[in-house]
């Protein structure tokens, strides 16, 4: 069992030998249950500190922020980020090293396994409650999630409420870490990708009819890609007001940018907003579910980036976030790499 | 200021005008944005072609030109020249390529003119945007590095030391000489192979200017054309070679017999061993495959006895290092596999020989001293039955190809045969009869009339023991009858594959395989001798079946290849090369892993380009996530405006 007054005793143990800057982790938000992230500077603040099946935000996200914040600073603190990861925030992590984005020694691990469980899905929550205000929300050891309403609990099993991605999780504690909270048991997965096969079953028509009705309600509010801790390019293929100009940006690099999309939420354009993101999300996505989570018109993002990692495990037996030393998907070439894709 | 661009399409004869409406595709162009000149002409390529272009950039102030012909690799050099020498960049000259994707390959005139017209404006807007570039000069290293000892590889280490450049001869067995010193007689002529070849290996080994390195392997190659740095390990014969005398003391005194891989099994040798008399370099080498130990206390016994003191246990592997500016590769060929030729017995019965066994059989040299007698009882043969095709022109189960020089050697063989037992009868059980090449016909003639072999047109289906025979069940298919024959030795002309180890130096140097694991060529008719890598070329069977005099020429053709190389005093580079835009690179790396020429490293966080290596293949370019690597005139705005232009925008 993970016990929160080990991860606060050690958020302030490093907070006060000032082996880090600030400590990102979950504390109670303002507005009902859902938590919100948290930045300790102080350590007498570590107590704000939460955790439990509510702390679904992927804050690796910060990470990345914080990078482009210090690549701005004159004299930036060097100290690493104490951060506080599930098991899927790990592997974005990971792939965040893998890319060389940030070093290991930037970030300093708190990682926290879920164990059997996972983090739930507001929106399940929200069925069950019918409008009742959710007051706190613990697992029994059934595996039942307690909720206490107004006026008493209600009881419901863990897979109804647990996220899509956990009920597909293939690493449920950290793969990297500093400290490590709670129980290393793997999780059994009979079948990670089984989300995907009610959408696999469709027939290419119907998808395209599934399709143009949830991208058409795309408002490219980018929401998905602010989240998002792999789309971190300081140029966004969709953007061509945000190029990065620089001092070093030469007349013909201005001259030469392109218009790939428009800006207007059309359908053709959502199309290739969104299929653009998923393929540079192939092999890298680490399945966080964030994008989709974040969405405010609940299009089913997750499947594209999940159908990817299916292919990526099946053609090529890869697995994004795992390995920081292994070559990333795209960047690597075996010979018996398959290539019955080339018609 | 608007560049002003200059379009001319040419008709190459019908080539393209009889798909193409040449004179359509031009007045359409005379219409695009931005073009200036928009002519026609019937051969481009010529002579008035060429001034046509140099006049109109010359009259007209062009500053870029399109010329919509053929592929750009026959006559992109032609025409960039031209421009130049009309005075703009060359790289002010792209060629639209509406004969090969274009005009042979469809039918439809319309079709195929509006197809044209995009290709050429596709061009135009490329060209617009092209930088002006100037080749990269290197300095060349002036050696060459030849990596195999056969024959293919001798002939070009001769060639090039000849003409006075240094030379390195890798070859990975003890002696130089590869699988022709194994040879008996050799086809059309029936002269004795080691009698035509060890005057050549003697060559070698007294030429001032190769540098011969025996029991070696290249293990490591980086740099690029002209400069290439190679790392060799030597391996230990724990032999001295100028301390022995050949003495042959020690073979006597080993007590460990192995495989004799030069009369290819059919005899032992010992642990200490010479390879074959005349091996060059004319020493000893110790198998420590099959060696006791290299102290005294587990044996000891050659070093006891060698009076010279030539043995040193501690002769250690080492690795050399060498510079060199062009390599040739003539890593030859092995047999297939014996286990998969199982059908023929091949592997299980004693007295079914491949034809290199058989070779060793004939030869003066080899383990009969040149009599033809069945390995298994020391019999003489009365009936032997040769197998054309043992695993060629198989797809189904073995090889798809033809190995090429088995009709030739099976029609020598049975020959041979024939001349030591004139009383014997040679049965040939082939396809067909591949004898192109000069005086091959005449030969294979020569073998049915004067020598009286039977030529079965058919496959053999089994092979197998009875009664101390060899059954052959086969079928005579001109016949149409089923044949039987009680053998007392079976040949097989066994497929030749790539030598073993071949697919892991192709990944070393960088260069590439075809199907079959065969080094493959440039260009399969203009370029046979270069690889795919330059500066790289290829000689000998490594490359596909061979014979000897195939093999000799390549090797001479690839030899002044690395000659036309080391004879520059410097090499251009084309400038075509990635570029990094330092503000978009985040130093992910991922074009680091891809590149396959190295030509890429991480430097401070970001990408850094090493000009000379990369050659502009755009692999890189096509990982970025971030569009933050790019090849040079063709950048992603070059691609956007091009698409845009093919899809008739």
């Amino acid at each position: 069992m993970v016990n929160v007054e080990d991860l606060r005793k050690e958020a302030k143990r490093i907070l006060k030998e000032g082996k880090v800057k600030y400590v990102i982790g979950y504390e109670r938000g303002q507005n009902g249950l859902m938590p919100k992230p948290a930045f300790i500077k102080d350590p007498e603040d570590v107590d704000r500190l939460i955790w439990n099946p509510t702390c679904v935000h992927n804050l690796t996200k910060f990470l990345v922020d914080e990078k482009k914040r210090k690549a701005g600073e004159k004299k930036p603190d060097e100290r690493p980020v104490g951060i506080v990861v599930k098991g899927c925030d790990s592997r974005a992590i990971i792939v965040l090293l893998q890319e060389k984005y940030i070093n290991r020694e930037d970030v300093h691990i708190l990682g926290i396994s879920c164990e059997q469980t996972g983090v739930i899905d507001e929106k399940k929550l929200a069925n069950k409650l019918k409008g009742k205000k959710a007051e706190n929300i613990e697992l029994d050891e059934k595996g039942n999630f307690v909720i206490s309403v107004q006026g008493g609990t209600i009881k419901v099993p863990a897979e109804e409420l647990l996220a899509e991605r956990c009920l597909e999780c293939r690493a449920n504690y950290p793969v990297v870490y500093d400290l490590l909270l709670g129980d290393k048991t793997k999780k059994k997965v009979e079948e990670p990708f089984k989300s995907l096969e009610k959408m696999e079953s469709l027939s290419e028509k119907e998808r395209w009819a599934f399709w143009t009705e949830q991208l058409a309600k795309c408002i490219r509010c980018y929401a998905c890609r602010s989240v998002c801790p792999m789309c971190y390019c300081d140029e966004c293929v969709v953007d061509t007001i945000n190029f990065a100009v620089t001092a070093d940006t030469t007349a013909s690099e201005k001259a030469g940018k392109i218009k790939w999309v428009e800006k207007s939420p059309v359908p053709s354009e959502n199309f290739v907003y969104h299929m653009v993101r998923a393929m540079h999300l192939a092999g890298r996505c680490i399945d966080c579910g964030e994008c989709e989570r974040v969405c405010p018109l609940d299009i089913p993002l997750r499947f594209l980036n999940k159908k990817l990692e299916k292919e990526a495990k099946e053609l090529f037996g890869y697995d994004a976030g795992f390995d920081p030393d292994e070559p990333s998907l795209v960047s690597s070439f075996k010979d018996e790499d398959p290539e019955d894709f080339i018609r | 200021m608007k560049k002003k661009t200059g379009v001319f399409v040419c008709h190459c004869g019908i080539n393209i005008a009889g798909t193409v409406d040449v004179k359509k595709v031009a007045g359409d162009l005379a219409k695009h944005d931005g073009v200036d000149v928009s002519e026609d002409y019937v051969y481009m390529c010529s002579d008035p072609g060429q001034n046509m272009i140099i006049e109109s950039i010359k009259e007209n102030k062009l500053d870029n030109v399109v010329v919509a012909c053929c592929s750009p690799t026959l006559h992109e050099t032609t025409f960039r020249n031209a421009a130049k020498a009309a005075g703009i960049n060359d790289f002010q000259c792209e060629i639209a390529n509406i004969r090969e994707q274009c005009s042979w390959v469809h039918k439809d005139m319309d079709k195929g003119t509006a197809k044209a017209t995009k290709i050429t404006k596709s061009a135009v807007e490329k060209v617009r945007q092209n930088e002006a570039l100037e080749p990269i000069s290197i300095p060349v290293t002036r050696r060459a590095l030849v990596i195999g000892g056969g024959i293919a590889g001798i002939q070009a280490a001769l060639d090039i030391a000849n003409t006075g450049y240094e030379v390195i001869l890798v070859e990975r067995n003890p002696s130089i000489g590869g699988h022709m010193i194994q040879l008996s007689e050799t086809f059309p002529t029936l002269d004795c192979s080691q009698c035509i070849l060890s005057p050549k290996m003697v060559e070698v080994s007294k030429h001032p200017k190769i540098k011969l390195m025996t029991y070696s392997e290249v293990q490591e190659i980086s740099g690029y054309v002209g400069n290439f740095n190679v790392k060799i390990l030597q391996k230990p014969t724990y032999v001295d070679p100028d301390k022995c005398t050949l003495c042959d003391e020690c073979t006597k005194v080993c007590p460990v017999v192995m495989t004799n891989e030069f009369d290819m099994g059919l005899t032992g040798r010992k642990a200490i061993y010479i390879p074959f008399p005349q091996a060059i370099p004319a020493t000893y080498a110790l198998d420590i495959r099959g060696c006791p130990g290299l102290v005294p206390i587990a044996c000891g016994k050659c070093a006891d006895v060698c009076e010279p003191e030539a043995i040193d246990y501690d002769m250690k592997a080492e690795i050399i290092e060498e510079e060199v500016g062009s390599i040739i590769v003539a890593t030859g060929y092995d047999l297939y596999e014996k286990e998969n030729l199982s059908e023929y017995g091949y592997g299980k019965y004693t007295d079914v020989l491949d034809g290199l066994q058989f070779e060793r059989l004939c030869s003066a040299s080899g383990p009969t001293q040149g009599k033809v007698l069945r390995p298994s009882d020391h019999k003489e043969p009365k009936e032997v039955v040769f197998i054309q095709c043992a695993g060629s022109r198989d797809p189904e189960l073995h090889c798809a190809y033809c190995s090429k020089i088995c009709c030739m050697y099976t029609a020598k063989h049975a020959m041979l045969y024939k001349h030591h037992v004139p009383d014997g009868q040679a049965y040939i059980f082939y396809i067909d009869i591949r004898s192109g090449g000069k005086g091959y016909e005449e030969f294979v003639q020569r073998a049915v009339e004067e020598d009286g072999v039977v030529y079965l047109r058919g496959k053999v289906a089994k092979v197998f023991e009875d009664k101390g025979k060899i059954k052959v069940w086969g079928v005579d298919t001109l016949a149409g009858k089923d044949i039987e024959i009680d053998a007392d030795m079976v040949v097989l002309a066994t497929a030749m594959r790539p030598s073993e180890g071949a697919s892991e130096l192709v990944k070393k140097l960088k260069i590439a395989m075809d199907k079959d694991g065969f080094l493959a060529e440039a260009h399969p008719k203009l370029r046979p001798v270069e690889s795919v890598t330059s500066g790289m070329f290829l000689a000998g069977a490594a490359q596909a079946p061979k014979d000897i005099p195939e093999a000799v020429a390549q090797a001479s053709g690839a030899a002044a290849k690395a000659i036309s190389i080391l004879s520059q005093e410097r090499l251009f580079h084309s400038p075509m090369v990635a570029k990094v835009s330092l503000n978009l690179c985040t130093g992910c790396g991922m074009c680091v892993e891809v590149c396959p020429y190295d030509a890429l490293s991480l430097k401070d966080g970001k990408v850094e380009v090493n000009e000379v290596l990369c050659e502009g293949c755009g692999t890189c370019q096509a990982t970025c996530l971030r569009a933050a690597i790019n090849v040079k005139n063709t950048t992603p705005s070059q691609v956007h405006e091009m698409i845009r232009a093919s899809l008739g925008g």
